[in-house]
């Protein structure tokens, strides 16, 4: 599936970005081919979250540079960033409490220029996540996993290039886990280019076609997800019993 | 018209102009911008009102039309000076704002009439002038309550970040938010001092602050549905209160503090939970939202 060979979507070049003394991401180099799926694994603050803050402008970068399709960000501002096509969700569920699930999904389709495609986009995002039924609802009326997947649909529904998903299944069962996986690669078949951060460890191998591992800001290792999960800094910095606990599942 | 409009007129002008002063601090606050500019955009609109009537002779709607887009101007202005300030100290910064206008008021030599204000402020103004006037904001209002606007107003409020993430220019829908501010707290002034003729410091004191937040906490803060309600209760009331004489004040009090307890989100917001929590029943229980909530353990693999 990963087409390494092409021009890369994404170049994440020596980035850096430090909160005053804390070095939350220090120095990562990747690049994520068109159409792929990337996974970045790593403990808890890591760093993961502040990278994808940086790729949506969120955060200045202290050092290095991001270049999606030819653009560096950094030229960019953070409401310029969904116009370029990088749609993203949040660690945290962040709905819109007093608008139904529908008129939140609306929210990312209202990003595109094609007004008219905008209740067609909202459909198919609704009808891909199996939320149809509950279009109508408000989301404090939904369980937690649902709630989770109107934040993929919004995303979704913004028709990015390029997804980032900040461990989209937190909270979700086995089955929904399941599902989501699903979806990415029904997404990532139809051209979309994804990267995401998840702890499980079978989902990532699941889903990725390439894997990037990191702990306290930095790269260990990236390339293939077998081998990766396999590389002995990655097992001593993340995996550990917690692999040995998640193969068992 | 009839005997109870010719007993009332005065305080049913005053119920719209209300209407507009609880619009001019809503619409800030329903993009999460703590701003209480309005009341000094109401003495703003209230000056400049009364002295394009009396100097420049204008009629009704041209002096309403320049009190409101004097207002506006200034708004604008503060609106982007004050764009890196949030929360209370947007708050404090806009309350400053509104006490200097009073200090204005004070000290305006000939333009303001200084303690005593001015006086002789006659026009035109008709109460369907000032229907018009209001209405055409409350058609603005009710429109950006509906569709794409809404929800972009929504998440500027409630998630800046997530907006921006968006593609919504959050600070820009604030800078226009002071604007909008601007005209209808202006337009308020204006007709305000047209309906009274006159126009003095205490009229534009920070009681109108108070006055609006009132209307609005009571009334519902996230729609113009709410500013009316509140605008007609708070206009009506200390009328409907006269009998209890003394304790006027205090009964004022405690509806405000029982509406902050038991109506946090005001009379708006009591009728949009109760439909939703109602629509809510009708709908049948959607299956795809129970199989999430207890999915059986088989479908674990
Ligand atoms: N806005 C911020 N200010 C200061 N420190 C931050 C900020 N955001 C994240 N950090 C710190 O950066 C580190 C990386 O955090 P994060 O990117 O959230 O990690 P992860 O997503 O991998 O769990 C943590 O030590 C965290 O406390
Ligand atoms: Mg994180």
């Amino acid at each position: 599936m990963t087409d390494t060979s092409g021009t890369p979507l994404l170049v994440v070049d020596d980035v850096a970005v430090h909160f005053g003394g804390v070095k939350a991401v220090d120095g990562i180099s990747f690049e994520i081919a068109e159409g792929s799926i990337t996974g970045i694994i790593g403990p808890n603050g890591s760093g993961k979250s502040t990278l994808i803050a940086a790729l949506t402008r969120f955060v200045p970068l202290t050092r290095g540079a991001l270049t999606f399709d030819g653009v560096d960000l950094h030229r960019l501002r953070a409401s310029d960033i969904a116009r370029h096509g990088i749609a993203r969700t949040f660690q945290t569920v962040r709905l819109l409490p007093d608008l139904t699930v529908e008129e939140n999904v609306r929210l990312g389709a209202d990003v595109s220029k094609d007004r008219r495609g905008a209740p067609e986009r909202v459909a198919s995002a609704l009808e891909a996540t199996g939320l149809t039924e509950v279009r109508r609802s408000y989301p404090g009326e939904l369980s937690y996993g649902t709630q989770r997947r109107v934040e993929i649909a919004r995303a979704v529904a913004m028709a990015p290039r390029l997804l980032l998903l900040d461990e989209p299944t937190a909270g979700m069962n086995q089955g929904e886990r399941t599902e989501i996986t699903g979806l990415m690669k029904q997404l990532s078949a139809d051209g979309l280019t994804q990267l995401l951060v998840e702890h499980d460890v079978q989902m990532m191998l699941d889903a990725c076609d390439h894997l990037v591992a990191m702990a306290a800001g930095r790269l260990i290792t990236n390339g293939n997800p077998a081998d990766v999960v396999r590389h002995p800094g990655v097992r001593e910095a993340y995996l550990g019993r917690k692999w040995g606990a998640d193969a068992r599942a | 018209m009839n005997a109870f409009y010719d007993g009332h007129v005065v305080i049913i002008q005053a119920t719209f102009v209300g209407i507009l002063l609880a619009l001019s601090i809503q619409v800030p606050l329903r993009l999460g911008v703590f701003s209480f500019a309005g009341a000094g955009f109401y003495g703003i609109g209230a000056y400049v009102g009364g002295n394009v009537v009396i100097r420049a002779d204008l009629q009704a709607v041209p002096a309403i039309a320049c009190g409101a887009v004097a207002a506006a101007a200034v708004g604008l202005v503060l609106g982007l000076v004050l764009q890196r300030l949030n929360g209370l100290y947007l708050a404090m910064a806009t309350v400053a704002f509104d006490l200097m206008i009073g200090v204005v008021a004070v000290n305006g030599g000939e333009w303001t009439g200084g303690p005593t204000g001015l006086y002789g402020i006659l026009t035109d103004l008709t109460l369907p002038i000032i229907l018009v006037v209001v209405g055409v904001f409350l058609v603005a209002a009710e429109l950006s309550e509906r569709g794409r606007a809404h929800r972009r107003i929504e998440a500027v409020r409630e998630d800046p970040e997530l907006a921006a993430s968006m593609g919504i220019r959050v600070g820009a829908y604030r800078v226009v938010g002071f604007v909008v501010s601007g005209l209808a707290g202006g337009a308020a002034g204006a007709m305000n001092v047209m309906t009274r003729t006159t126009i003095g410091p205490a009229d534009v004191g920070f009681g109108l602050v108070i006055l609006a937040l009132t209307m609005i906490i009571v009334g519902g803060a996230l729609s113009w549905k709410g500013a009316v309600a509140g605008a007609i209760l708070f206009t009506w009331l200390p009328q409907v209160l006269t009998f209890v004489g003394e304790w006027q004040e205090l009964v004022y009090g405690c509806v405000v503090l029982l509406a902050g307890i038991f109506l946090p989100r005001g009379l708006y917001g009591l009728w949009v939970d109760t439909r939703r929590r109602l629509a809510a029943r009708r709908r049948p229980p959607a299956l795809s939202e129970q199989a999430h909530q207890d999915v059986p353990q088989e479908m674990t693999s």
